[in-house]
């Protein structure tokens, strides 16, 4: 029986690893299987958001809800866009620096509201959105409302000149892939035990010797620079930006990404819902006037039916059969 | 500064500062003893509005009576909402705000496609000037002070004085042993999100006449109404009270003095009070997620 068992494990992990290699493929020939623009911007702007997810995710790890990742998807595309326009820097060097800046506001912010967890950082994150939203629209020198216009496209570097939509997926993606290994080495770390045990119990963690406050701080500095990059890519990306883009709804959105998903799997939980979120309302060819009452349904039938997220599908489809089958026996004891 | 324009300001910033008051309140009643953080609260104020417009204008029926009968309709309506979603995932806090985020975004676009995007106004049903002294008030605004006053010691007196009140206050304290003393829980949730949300359609029907009806406008005062648990506190209905006056003064003094930086006043304001209290004025900090 164990012997059995190891082998259908290295079985399994074989599988594993050759889907992996697959998909691995896939995602980066992706270009040549799609030949229309308009696929290339639903894979790129569901690369940013699958990052902006897992943001979230990362300050759930810790126990807190933010409601403001946009804020912070805001502030690196507009430094960004000042860096390169205003002090005519290479969009390679405004890239990291855009992400240290962003980091710098949230550490500044983050000591203010990190403070009071639960309902209250909820309420505060939000608030601090809109205020951003607000302040970018009545900096006149930031352009308003109207935003900034014609944000030039990346230098290029060596040979490629980022012309096509192909250049900016092999970018994104490959900014994904940092978030994801940075991402991945910081929850196996102790950083990241600790963080789990702040989202377990927060009481007990503190009785360990984990100081709350400066291991939620550094969560919601990583997570708003992860954002901030991501944010300076777009502002490239798309070559305009303008205030209303990173308004409070893009925040609940990045939120319904990571509850969708699965809200314990901090790495493929964001993947799996922004997937959803993006690609369902395109394949449905719902029209835009119905697409918020699609979503909000979706999302209140989730909440109800599969609380865990899609990724906990597997594991409770398991329970229920459990529970079916304990059934089946009982009755079957009884006769 | 004179007199009049003091006194104008004053009764303009008490007039939107005691609506803030009204649907803040609900919102802390709600979050307080059903422990739904309610992101659905701004389209029950809208539902509220577009009821009494809807039977006040088409209807023509009395204003104070559309009024009651559309705070009747949304509670009916705040009830089915419970019993249908939240009842479910009652206790979780994370997945009950996700279910309201859920019901706004059908809401407001129900609301979008069903009565349009244009703008709505019912003609007010108070006239005229009243003058105190050498001093010139609008009795629509005055009107609008009393009632919401009116509306908050009701309030007050439902959650001290009678036995459903103390039932809520029960269930706010301590859930099981609530339901040990032989309180139905259920029942009270149920009641506390209708009572709740009822205040904020009150709210809506009473700024009617004052405001443009459009869909987007529970959206806005939501967000308003969140400043107002910043500046308060999320525990306590006094706290919503001091909250809902200082963003409802701080908005009308600014817009005066500083035009449309009184918006920058009101977020320093905030952060002001979030750095020295930050559970709010009347808030304490709380552990839980």
């Amino acid at each position: 029986m164990e012997k059995w068992l190891r082998m259908y494990s290295t079985k399994l992990r074989t599988k594993g690893v050759t889907l992996f290699i697959i998909l691995g493929i896939i995602i980066l020939l992706l270009p040549l299987l799609l030949k229309s623009p308009y696929q290339m911007h639903l894979i790129i702007m569901l690369c940013i958001n699958i990052v902006l997810g897992m943001s979230f995710a990362m300050l759930f790890s810790t126990g807190l809800i933010t409601i403001g990742a946009a804020a912070f998807w805001a502030i690196g595309a507009y430094a960004s866009a000042v860096l390169v326009m205003n002090l005519n820097l290479s969009f390679w060097l405004a890239l990291p620096l855009a992400s240290i800046i962003t980091g710098m506001i949230a550490f500044m912010l983050g000591s203010i509201i990190v403070r009071a967890p639960g309902v209250a950082f909820v309420v505060q994150t939000m608030v601090i959105n809109m205020i951003v939203v607000q302040a970018l629209g009545q900096m006149e020198f930031l352009g308003g409302w109207g935003g900034i216009l014609d944000i030039p496209r990346p230098n290029p570097i060596v040979s490629i000149k980022f012309v096509s939509k192909t250049h900016y997926y092999y970018l994104i993606l490959f900014l994904l892939l940092l978030t994801v290994v940075v991402f991945y080495a910081l929850y196996s770390s102790r950083i990241g035990r600790a963080w789990r045990s702040i989202r377990l119990n927060p009481r007990l963690a503190q009785t360990l010797g984990i100081n709350l406050f400066r291991y939620r701080l550094l969560a919601f500095i990583i997570a708003s620079m992860s954002a901030g990059l991501v944010g300076s890519f777009y502002a490239h990306y798309f070559g305009t930006i303008e205030p209303n883009t990173f308004s409070v709804f893009k925040s609940i959105y990045i939120q319904i990404y990571g509850i969708l998903g699965g809200l314990n799997f901090y790495l493929m939980g964001p993947t799996i819902g922004s997937l959803m979120m993006t690609l369902v309302p395109e394949f449905l060819r719902v029209g835009k006037e119905i697409e918020p009452i699609l979503t909000g349904g979706i999302l209140i039938l989730l909440v109800i039916f599969l609380p865990g997220g899609i990724l906990s599908l597997p594991e409770r489809m398991g329970s229920l059969a459990t529970a079916f089958l304990s059934r089946i026996k009982r009755k079957e004891s009884l006769h | 500064m004179t007199l009049d324009l003091f006194t104008q300001l004053l009764v303009n910033g008490l007039a939107t500062g005691m609506v803030y008051v009204l649907i803040a309140s609900g919102l802390i009643l709600v979050l307080g003893v059903a422990r739904i953080f309610n992101f659905a609260h701004g389209e029950f104020y809208m539902l509220g509005a577009y009821t009494t417009f809807g039977l006040c204008q088409v209807l023509k029926v009395n204003f104070f009576i559309s009024i009651i009968s559309a705070t009747l309709v949304v509670a009916l309506f705040a009830a089915i909402c419970y019993r249908l979603v939240f009842h479910h995932i009652r206790g979780n806090l994370l997945l009950c705000a996700a279910a309201s985020m859920g019901l706004s975004m059908m809401f407001e676009r129900g609301a979008l496609i069903g009565f349009g995007t244009q703008e709505r106004g019912l003609p007010s049903a108070f006239f005229g000037v009243m003058t105190i002294g050498n001093v010139a008030m609008p009795v629509e605004k005055m009107a609008v002070i009393l009632l919401c006053v009116a509306i908050m010691l009701g309030l007050y007196y439902l959650l001290m004085k009678t036995k459903l009140g103390k039932a809520m206050r029960a269930v706010k304290l301590d859930t099981e042993v609530a339901a040990l003393q032989g309180i139905n829980t259920m029942r009270v949730y149920a009641l506390a999100m209708a009572v709740g949300c009822s205040l904020a359609g009150l709210a809506g029907g009473i700024i009617a006449p004052l405001f443009s009806i459009t869909p987007g406008m529970g959206h806005a005062m939501l967000l308003k109404c969140f400043m107002v648990l910043i500046v308060g506190g999320l525990e306590s209905m006094l706290g919503g009270v001091v909250g809902g006056l200082v963003i409802g003064m701080t908005l009308s003094f600014g817009y005066y003095f500083l035009g449309g930086l009184s918006e920058i006043l009101l977020f320093g304001i905030i952060g002001v009070i979030l750095v020295f209290k930050p559970g709010g004025l009347f808030g304490e900090m709380v552990e839980d997620v």
